[in-house]
This record gives structure tokens, sequence and C-alpha cells, in this order.
């Protein structure tokens, strides 16, 4: 049996690369495609716990983990097209309708 | 073996469940039947009344686990989930003439505004960290696009794109920091964390990380600083009524989930107050000198209602403390009344004097000169900015006098002199609203609309009727409103 | 030993994949690197004993949000090509705040002694008719059930709205507001 702790790590190091590439990347599928990772390491890590405790609450927590991600990639996506063409382009640094 | 659903289990969730049945029948209604908007709009608005009149109902009952610990109904939650009923009522009259006078006025906003709603008040039930993560996003989906319901106007979906974006990212930090949790107490049933925490069997090293990125995730919706990057961005692309919605209700929602979280089962991890205490002093001081520097009415409220979020943290600092921390519950949902009647208020306001969508008659020249053609909104006006400084009789002061004094007794002097030293600054820019009102000329363009005017009214009655008689009823009403888990 | 190597190959592969998706200035090569991190999942599930959940990951992850992924990049796409700086003037800044964040987050879980690894009781063989059951079960999971399909729900009319709704309002914005004022 591989650790849990072995788990984890994985999913801390996936979720720390997700969290960089939401701060620094410009495009916002790039983005996107970020934050999924960031809500796969937490999968993962529920995963790896419910396996330890024995207890099934982790891996139903994981079923509405993808819920949401299903739920949130329709919307995010629908705007990100929608804007695409308002815009003809993805990229953050063009959002710049609102400066105060 | 499986347990039938009681009726128990149902009456704890009555208005949820009225509101989404309601919700989806009118979505069809309106998409077969309803020739007018409008008609959805009243019906919407009726469903809000039926939901608070049922909400109501839940008063002076015993706090009830229901559906095996996944919700509870309890006097916070039935506090939080009337005042929720009664804003998403305040947030359709504020809506409907805005969005027929854009040409968007079209039945899912309704819909969508009433999901929203009960995600927000499943936010106040939350017995389960399955419920948070749930009814987080049940109430953040429907506001991404209500934010962006200005389409194609390029200010409207660029704020709904970084509010997406922002959220999302929230949501990753939430999910893995439940995860966390999960990982450190080995069950996500928050009446069982409570056992497992006081049992010592908790590892609390994970539980305080678990925690710190939980925090972090709500962090993102109440808009405290160093996470409200998006806020001024987003309130100022949004539709100016959606703009008034998030900004009272979202920041109720995140601080109900908070609330529960830190002070009901987290105060072993007593090593994140520095942490709060930071982003109580940093959310006050920067969104107060920011909001110095704003042009534009709507980033002024943006900026406004990141310093209020920091009053607010503050009081939840003393969370690790047993003894005030049902003190500083009561505090901050007193707070959250007196801020969400100005809140609305002045929103209101800015809906009546905005002239085309997101361009004319938000800069706060265009307030100049109120007072003389439009008294009576003037005034309310006045009573709102008065309100968020704090200035007595009004509900505002109370507000921040309960709260400082949670922050005092819980000995964070410092915190308390940040508080009051921003609320002066924050004075300069409030009046400087309500100086522009009174003295200087101007021909300010107010639209005719009978029922944000009545809104604006009423809130401006409010927050000046309840600080003058009822502030210390309201507070004790407030300290009934504890946290339980049964 | 086999389940160590397994492990080894797929995490290592993992954090590659994961690389190449937030560095890769092709977004078509960078939805390819999510899918993979997204399949390393689906492999550590399994060795996880989450067997229903791993199919459940490459049905939905791969089959449903990668792929509206990828079409979202052809509807937005001259944009797939390389274009402009791929990175934010500050990343230098982010790349601090994210350091700390992993080096704070790998610490703590450094120091983490609950993590021996020795499950507490191997997996009911009946396990997907239990989860099937405790989701649906009024004394399990049927609220927040209900509540997800309500958030399904929302998503797809908001989604509709954003991406078809206003397709039929032309001509500049804010055309009713003109004859309302004055």
């Amino acid at each position: 049996m591989v650790p849990t702790s072995f788990y984890i790590f994985l999913a801390a190091l996936l979720f720390t690369i997700g969290a960089v590439a939401v701060l620094v990347r410009r495009n916002t599928l790039i983005i996107y495609m970020a934050v999924e990772l960031m809500l796969n390491s937490a999968n993962l890590a529920f995963v790896a716990f419910a396996r330890q405790f024995g207890d099934i609450s982790g891996q139903l927590f994981v079923f509405f983990v993808i819920t949401i991600a299903a739920a949130e990639v329709a919307v995010g996506l629908a705007l990100i097209v929608t804007i695409f063409h308002t815009k003809h382009s993805v990229d953050i640094d063009a959002m710049h309708e609102l400066k105060g | 073996m499986t347990v039938p659903v009681t009726w128990q289990d149902v009456a704890a969730l009555l208005p949820e469940f009225f509101l989404v049945v309601w919700a989806s029948a009118l979505l069809l209604l309106d998409v077969f039947w309803i020739r007018e908007k409008r008609t959805t709009a009243w019906l919407s608005a009726l469903g809000f009344v039926v939901a608070l009149v049922l909400a109501v109902g839940q008063m002076g009952r015993a706090p009830l686990l229901a559906f095996r610990g996944m919700v509870i109904a309890d006097a916070f939650s039935v506090f939080l989930v009337a005042l929720f009923a009664l804003s998403g009522l305040v947030g359709i009259l504020l809506a409907q003439d805005y969005l027929a006078r854009n040409g968007i006025e079209r039945g899912e906003f309704y819909v969508l505004l009433m999901f929203s709603v009960v995600g927000m008040m499943l936010m106040a039930r939350v017995a389960d960290l399955v419920m948070i993560f749930l009814a987080l996003e049940l109430f953040s989906l429907p506001l991404y696009v209500m934010t962006g319901f200005a389409r194609p106007r390029a200010d409207s979906e660029e704020a709904a794109l970084k509010y997406f974006l922002l959220g999302a990212f929230a949501s990753g930090f939430m999910a893995f920091g439940i995860a966390l949790v999960y990982g450190a107490t080995s069950t996500t049933s928050l009446p069982h964390m409570v056992d497992v925490i006081q049992a010592g069997e908790a590892d609390l090293a994970l539980l305080t990380a678990g925690a710190a990125l939980v925090l972090t995730g709500l962090g993102f919706k109440i808009a405290t600083v160093p996470f409200h990057m998006w806020t001024p961005d987003v309130y100022h692309g949004a539709p100016s009524p959606v703009s008034g919605f998030m900004a009272a209700t979202a920041k109720m929602a995140g601080f109900a989930a908070l609330l529960r979280l830190f002070v009901l089962v987290f105060p072993v991890v007593a090593d994140l107050t520095p942490v709060l205490w930071a982003l109580a002093a940093l959310s006050m001081v920067l969104g107060n000198v920011a909001a110095i520097a704003q042009r534009n009415i709507k980033r002024l409220l943006a900026y406004s209602s990141i310093a209020h979020a920091g009053y607010m943290l503050s009081a939840a600092v003393a969370f690790a403390d047993p003894h005030l921390g049902p003190q500083a519950v009561a505090a901050i949902l007193f707070y959250l009344v007196a801020y969400v009647l100005a809140t609305f208020g002045a929103w209101g306001v800015v809906i009546l004097l905005e002239r085309r969508i997101g361009q004319e008659g938000l800069l706060l020249e265009d307030y100049a000169g109120l007072s003389r053609q439009y008294p009576g909104l003037a005034a309310a006006m006045a009573v709102f900015m008065l309100s968020f400084i704090g200035v007595p009789p009004t509900l505002g002061f109370f507000g921040k006098f309960y709260l400082f004094r949670v922050v005092l007794d819980a000995g964070f002097v410092g915190l308390a002199l940040i508080g009051v030293l921003t609320s002066l600054v924050s004075a300069y820019y409030y009046l400087r609203v309500v100086m522009l009102m009174y003295m200087k000329p101007g021909e300010p363009i107010v639209r005719r609309e009978p029922r944000v005017q009545a809104t604006v009214l009423a809130a401006a009655a409010l927050t000046l009727f309840l600080g003058l008689t009822a502030a210390s009823s309201l507070y004790a009403w407030a300290t009934e409103a504890i946290l339980r888990f049964g | 030993m086999v389940a160590y190597w397994i492990f080894a190959l797929v995490s290592l592969l993992m954090v590659l994949a994961a690389l190449v998706a937030v560095t890769n200035r092709n977004l078509v090569r960078a939805t390819m690197g999510l899918v993979l991190v997204l399949f390393g999942n689906a492999v550590l599930f399994v060795l996880l004993e989450a067997y229903f959940l791993a199919v459940a990951q490459v049905i939905i992850y791969i089959g449903a949000i990668a792929i509206l992924i990828v079409f979202a990049i052809m509807l937005t796409r001259h944009v797939g090509d390389a274009w402009g700086p791929a990175f934010h003037r500050a990343w230098a800044w982010a790349v601090v705040v994210a350091g700390g964040l992993a080096v704070g987050l790998l610490f703590w879980i450094a120091h983490w002694p609950a993590a021996d690894g020795k499950a507490k009781s191997p997996v009911d063989p009946q396990y997907t008719k239990l989860l099937g059951k405790a989701l649906v079960a009024p004394d399990g999971y049927v609220i927040p059930f209900e509540v997800a399909s309500a958030l399904l729900l929302a998503a797809l009319i908001g989604a509709i709205y954003v991406a078809w709704g206003g397709r039929r309002v032309k001509g500049p914005y804010p055309q009713r507001s003109e004859e309302k004022e004055a």
C-alpha cells in the first residue's frame, strides 16, 4: 500500500502548480484549466483520505466536486466564448474596460 | 437501514424547498405562458414574500439537525434566512425597472436570483462540509451570470469573466481546504468534527492548514484584502442592481459560513487569530484609503464594501474565545443588518441616477444639487452615508459600537484603534457625497421609478428609525441568534 | 511493491503533464497535458480502490469537461496560436507568493504523523452499491444531491443565457433607454 502522505504530497504539488498558473498566466482558458487542476488535486486528496479512514464520505464529496466542475465549465466557457465575440481576445490583459 | 424523511426534516428547510420549487415552476411559466416579463418579476417577488413568512414561522423553534445532520435550523440560520428572503425581495424591486429600461429584462434573471438566494440561505444552514461547498457554488454561479447580464456590453461581460475566474479560483481553495480538514478530522459532518476535535483526535497541523485555505476561499466571497482585487471591477461592470444585491447578500452568505465554521468548529485553530487580525486591519485600511481616490460612485461603494468586510472581520478575530464567540456573532449579525440596509439604499440611489447603463450619471459630480430637486432622495442618501461612517443615531453607529466593544473585550486594542481611525478617514469620502448633494449647484437627472424610490426611502427610514428607537432590542434579538448544533 | 512503481510513474507523469498544461503556449497541447493529469488521477483512484470514481473521472472529466475546453479553444481559434507574452507582468511576485504557499503546505504535510498508510478497514466489496444508496438515501446525501441538481439547472440556464440569450438584441446596446429618457 502506498502511504496516504505520498498522495497528499502529490495533491499539494498539483494544487500549487494550479494556483501559480492562475496567478501568472494571461490566457483565460489556461487559467480555467489551472483551476480544474486545483479541483482535481482536491479530489485526489479526498479519495486518499477516504481510503485511509475506510469511509465513503470522502468519495461522495468527490462526486459533488465533479458535478460542480461540470456546472462551472458550462458557465465559464460560455462566458469566455462570448467575450471572445466582443473583444476578439481571451487575454486577461485585454480586459481593460473597467478602470477606476 | 434507511430512515424515512420526516415532516420535521422537511420543515427545517421549508423556505428553501419552496423557493426551489417556485423558481423551477416560474422558469417553465416564463417560457410557455407569461407574456409580460413584469408578471415574472411580481411572481418571484411573491415567492420571496412567502419564503419570508415561512422563515419567520421557523423562529423560536428548538434547533434541529435535519437530513442526517446535513443542514441545521437554529436561531442563527433562521435569522439569516429571513434576512436573505427580504434581500431577494429588495433585489427584485431594485432590478425590475432597471432591467426593463435597459432592454435586458428576461425571466431568467429572476429565476437565477431565486436560485442564488437559495444558495445563500443554505450557506447559513450548513452542518456538513459538502453543503458549504455546494451552497457556495449555488449562490455564486447565478451571480456570475447576473453580473454578465448586460451582455453583449463589454464592461458587463468583462466583469462577469473576472468574477467567474476569481470565484472558481476561490472554490479551488475551498475544495482543497475542505479536503485537508476532512483529512485532519476523518469526517465532513460539522457536529462530528466538533466531537473529534474535543476528543483531541484531530490532527491540528493539518486542520490549521485546511482552515487557512477555507478562510482564503471565503475571503474571496466576502472581499477582504488581499482577496479583494475583483471587487471594484465587478461592482463597476455589473448592472447596478446586481452590484447592490451582491454587495449586500454575498457578503452575508460568506460571513454566515465563516462564523459557523470558525466560532463553532475551529476555535481550536487559535493559531489563525493573527491571520484574521491582519486580514481585518488590511481591509479596513486599504478599503477606506482606496475609496478616497474614486470618482465613480460604483467603485467608491465597492471599496467601501471591502472596508466594511474588514470591520466585520475584526469582530470575528475573537472567534477562538469561547466566551466572546457568541458576542462576536451577535455584533456581526447586527452590523450586517445595518450594512445591508444602507447598501441596498445607496445602490438604489445609484440606480435612480444612472442614465445610460454603465455610462452616465455614475460620477460623484452627477450628485451635485440633488438636495434642491429631490430633497427626499438626497436626505436618504445622506442617511446611508452617515450610517456607513457610523454617526449616531443611525443604525451604523450602533453596529460599529457593538463591533468595537467585542474587539476591545477580546483585548485587540490596536485593531479597535485602526477601526476607529479608518472610520474617521472614511468620513472624508462619504461626506464628500453629502457635500456635493447639498452644497454644490447642479442639475441631476433622476428617474421616477416608484418601486426603487419606495425601497430607498424605506431603507433610510429603517436605518434612522431602528437606530433611534430599537437598536438595543435588535441587538438583543441578534444575541439570541446563537449558533448551535442541536 | 508494484503499487509503489505505478504510483511513482503516474505521479511523475502527472506533475510533468501539469507543468505542460500550465506553461505551454499552444492551447491544444496544454489541454492534452490537462487530460493526462485527469487520466493520471483516474489511475490513482484505481490504486486507491475507488473504482467507480475512476470511471466517473474518465467519463465526466475527460469525456465532457476536457472536450468542452477543446470546443472553447476551437471557438476562440486564432488565439490558439502563440500571441504576445505568455506571462502576466507581475509573474515574479506571484511565483514568490505561490512558492511560499508550496513550502508551507509541504512543510505541514511532512510533519504529519498520522499518514502511516494503514487503511482502517478493507474496502467493502459492495462499495459501489453503498455509494449509490448513500447518494439518494434520505439519511444520506439526498439534500446535497438535490442541491447539486438545482445547481446544474441554474448553470444550464445561465450558460444558455450567456451564450445565446442576447443574440436577438441588435444594434447599439441601450436601445429602449433613449426613448424613455428626457
